[in-house]
């Protein structure tokens, strides 16, 4: 028991390191991708063809390829036609591809939850579209997105775990990386789930407290 | 469909002068729902001043045709001019004449439609910022104003969700007027609210009407049809039914739907 | 190449569907635990949800296949990550399963207590059937997702389609068209799911609709 709380004392601040370039990546694909999530949300509803249908083909890839591929066809696909990216970018785009198409559809919701009697007032009061979007809409349908964004920001954290097969040395690399050498799976595993639980938990919590509130409101 | 043709060149009668001319003129007005036609060859006109009500059994299309004159439904036949600006359902309407048209119309809704998330003021200031191009100090000293004059000066800064539904729709007739509107549509202003509130409500809307506002309200109060509005329309099964001076029609109706129909109600 | 890729599907599809059972065992028992009003099953039903949705998917599956299979009993990449993805499946199962209970109307528990119905064929006769419904749409997009997630499975060495994927890009060197091809089918395999999903649900709808 002392020997493994020794054998955490010693990997630990190696694993910590990993841990910032996790949360980092997971950021970084999160401030990118709601963005791009929510103009996707936006152009889906349009009538127009020409926005709809690359951004359905976008948002239907990204949702149906599962995000390992993404991640590997962004870093060993992509060479081939003459792109190649860092491990930290590759993670980067194919996150913030899988973050987009996600929060599209969670955007979509939370906007489809505002009454048409709103989208209406706004017209009979003589508003533009943009007015009516940015005024009326957006600030009643974005809060209601938020529990779910953040669930799904949870979710986006885990899959950081899977950045190890580009050698990104967040924190599942560093656990590997500490297992290969000293063949102590068993506890360094247990550290690094404790060190994702750490963080996911009070965060669940949260997004359980942030539905129950929202649905006292409506 | 010939008929409909016709009229259409009778209807730019923009031959009488200035403060005379009709305000609303709606020329065989149709809508269809799939194939369930729900307006069928409406034809109205109201003049600047005047106040109707439409009322009728729920589904007869009293709604749909209030929605209509400001195309929140767009009609499937048909033309409507409100002021100077004339549409016509057979050909494609712009944005811009859209927000043209909609610019002298106000309405006012049954669920009040209120903005929830912005204080009361704000509710009424919003629209004379971005439409009438008001200052944020100049649309808030007009928004006070209206808000005195529907008797709520003291709610300016509180929620809309901590105004009964009587003072929400007063605040709703409040942000319309903020716009200053040759024409007023309400539907089924009082529907939602318990009898006691609808009628701080009718009692906002009778000053309206007094001091001169056009108005089309939908409605199924008998007694503001009756006593407050100048003329009252019966609509069933999406056509006009009867259509005369308010007293005569709810006293002495023509038609046995109509009679049967105030009958109906005006016996509960 | 293509044969290659292909030959993964029935892995993936195999370590779906056990993960996918697994987990509907599982999520069955804890969303009992969760609504029996045993304050002490409650809580540890709770606590073991959090956990197993709190840490990723892939240390699962190491902690399972490394720590625990590497020491005291031998398991097989399969069974790691069956079992790996059972456990999370199962706590969301849970959760799906709780949520589709409170949709039921309590009158109907209610109605079978007053015809004097035993518990477990209150449960076998009334609720579950309703819950089996209302959950049906909810667990086979689970499952769509789920069928994704078994790509992970890959890195313990389980030769599912991202396997073979990553296998034939090392050896070909043609990473572009190995991991569009394993892309396009998880989509493909996703689609006809989600179609039947659909057509049974509506025909359940339609046959207790009015």
């Amino acid at each position: 028991m002392i020997d493994m709380l020794e054998f955490w004392r010693q990997s630990l601040p190696q694993l910590l390191t990993g841990y910032r370039l996790s949360l980092l990546v997971t950021g970084a694909s999160l401030f990118l991708g709601i963005p791009l999530g929510l103009l996707l949300a936006l152009s889906l509803q349009t009538r127009s063809t020409w926005l709809k249908l690359p951004s359905l083909s976008v948002v239907e890839i990204g949702r149906g390829a599962s995000i390992l591929v993404l991640l590997q066809f962004v870093y060993f696909g992509m060479p081939s036609v003459g792109l190649t990216f860092s491990s930290f970018a590759s993670v980067t785009i194919a996150f913030t591809w899988c973050t987009a198409a996600y929060t599209s559809e969670i955007i979509r919701a939370g906007l489809e939850s505002v009454p048409q009697g709103q989208r209406e007032a706004g017209e009979a009061l003589g508003m533009t579209r943009l007015d009516i979007l940015r005024i009326v809409i957006l600030p009643q349908g974005l809060p209601v997105s938020v529990p779910a964004l953040l669930g799904f920001s949870i979710l986006m954290l885990q899959a950081s775990s899977l950045a190890f097969v580009v050698a990104l040395p967040e924190l599942m690399s560093k656990a590997q990386l500490i297992g290969s050498n000293t063949f102590r799976y068993m506890p360094l595993f247990t550290l690094t789930a404790i060190l994702y639980a750490a963080v996911c938990i009070p965060a669940t919590i949260v997004v359980g407290f942030l539905e129950r509130r929202l649905s006292r409101h409506f | 469909m010939p008929e409909d043709d016709a009229l259409m060149h009778i209807l730019p009668s923009q031959t009488s002068s200035g403060s005379q001319r009709v305000m609303v003129e709606v020329a065989g007005l149709c809508k269809d729902f799939g194939a369930h036609r729900v307006l069928d060859n409406i034809h109205l006109t109201v003049d600047p001043g005047e106040v109707i009500a439409i009322i009728g059994p729920s589904g007869s299309g009293k709604s749909t045709l209030l929605r209509c004159i400001n195309l929140l439904e767009r009609p499937s036949a048909g033309a409507i001019r409100v002021g100077d600006v004339e549409i016509d359902a057979f050909r494609k309407i712009t944005r811009r004449e859209l927000l043209a048209f909609r610019r002298p119309i106000g309405m006012v809704f049954q669920s009040f439609n209120l903005f929830p998330h912005l204080s009361v003021l704000r509710n009424v200031s919003i629209a004379q910022e971005r439409v009438l191009k008001r200052s944020r100090e100049e649309a808030d000293a007009v928004s006070r104003q209206l808000l005195e004059r529907v008797g709520l000066g003291s709610k300016a800064d509180q929620y809309p969700a901590r105004c009964s539904g009587g003072q929400q729709q007063r605040i709703a007739i409040a942000r319309a007027l903020a716009l200053e509107p040759e024409l007023m549509l309400f539907d089924e202003p009082t529907s939602a609210l318990d009898p006691e509130l609808g009628l701080e409500v009718l009692n906002v809307m009778q000053e309206l009407a007094t001091a001169g506002m056009t108005m089309i309200v939908v409605t199924h109060e008998m007694h503001f049809a009756e006593s407050v509005s100048n003329r009252v329309i019966i609509m069933a099964d999406g056509k006009i039914i009867e259509e005369g001076p308010s007293v005569q029609v709810m006293r002495s109706p023509h038609s046995e739907r109509a009679k049967q129909f105030l009958g109906a109600v005006l016996n509960r | 190449m293509m044969a290659t890729i292909l030959s993964g599907v029935t892995w993936t599809i195999a370590l779906s569907l056990t993960a996918l059972a697994i987990g509907i065992i599982l999520g069955g028992v804890l969303c009992a635990m969760r609504t029996s009003g045993v304050a002490l099953l409650d809580f540890a039903a709770t606590v073991l949800i959090l956990a197993f949705r709190s840490v990723p998917p892939i240390v699962w599956l190491f902690l399972i296949y490394f720590g625990i299979g590497s020491g005291i009993v031998q398991v097989s990449p399969f069974q790691a990550a069956a079992i790996g993805l059972g456990l999370i499946t199962g706590a969301n199962m849970a959760e799906i399963f709780r949520g589709s209970l409170k949709a039921i109307h309590p009158g109907q528990g209610e109605a079978a207590r007053a015809l004097s119905m035993p518990p477990v064929w209150r449960m076998v006769d009334v609720i579950i059937p309703q819950l089996m419904r209302i959950s049906l749409p909810s667990v086979v997009s689970y499952g769509i997702g789920l069928l994704k997630d078994t790509a992970i499975a890959s890195t313990i060495g389980v030769p599912e389609i991202a396997f073979k994927a990553s296998h034939v890009s090392q050896v070909t060197f043609r990473g572009l068209e190995s991991f569009a091809f394993a892309g396009a089918l998880y989509i493909l395999l996703s689609v006809p799911i989600a179609l039947a999903s659909r057509e049974i649900d509506q025909r359940l709808r339609a046959r207790v609709a009015k």
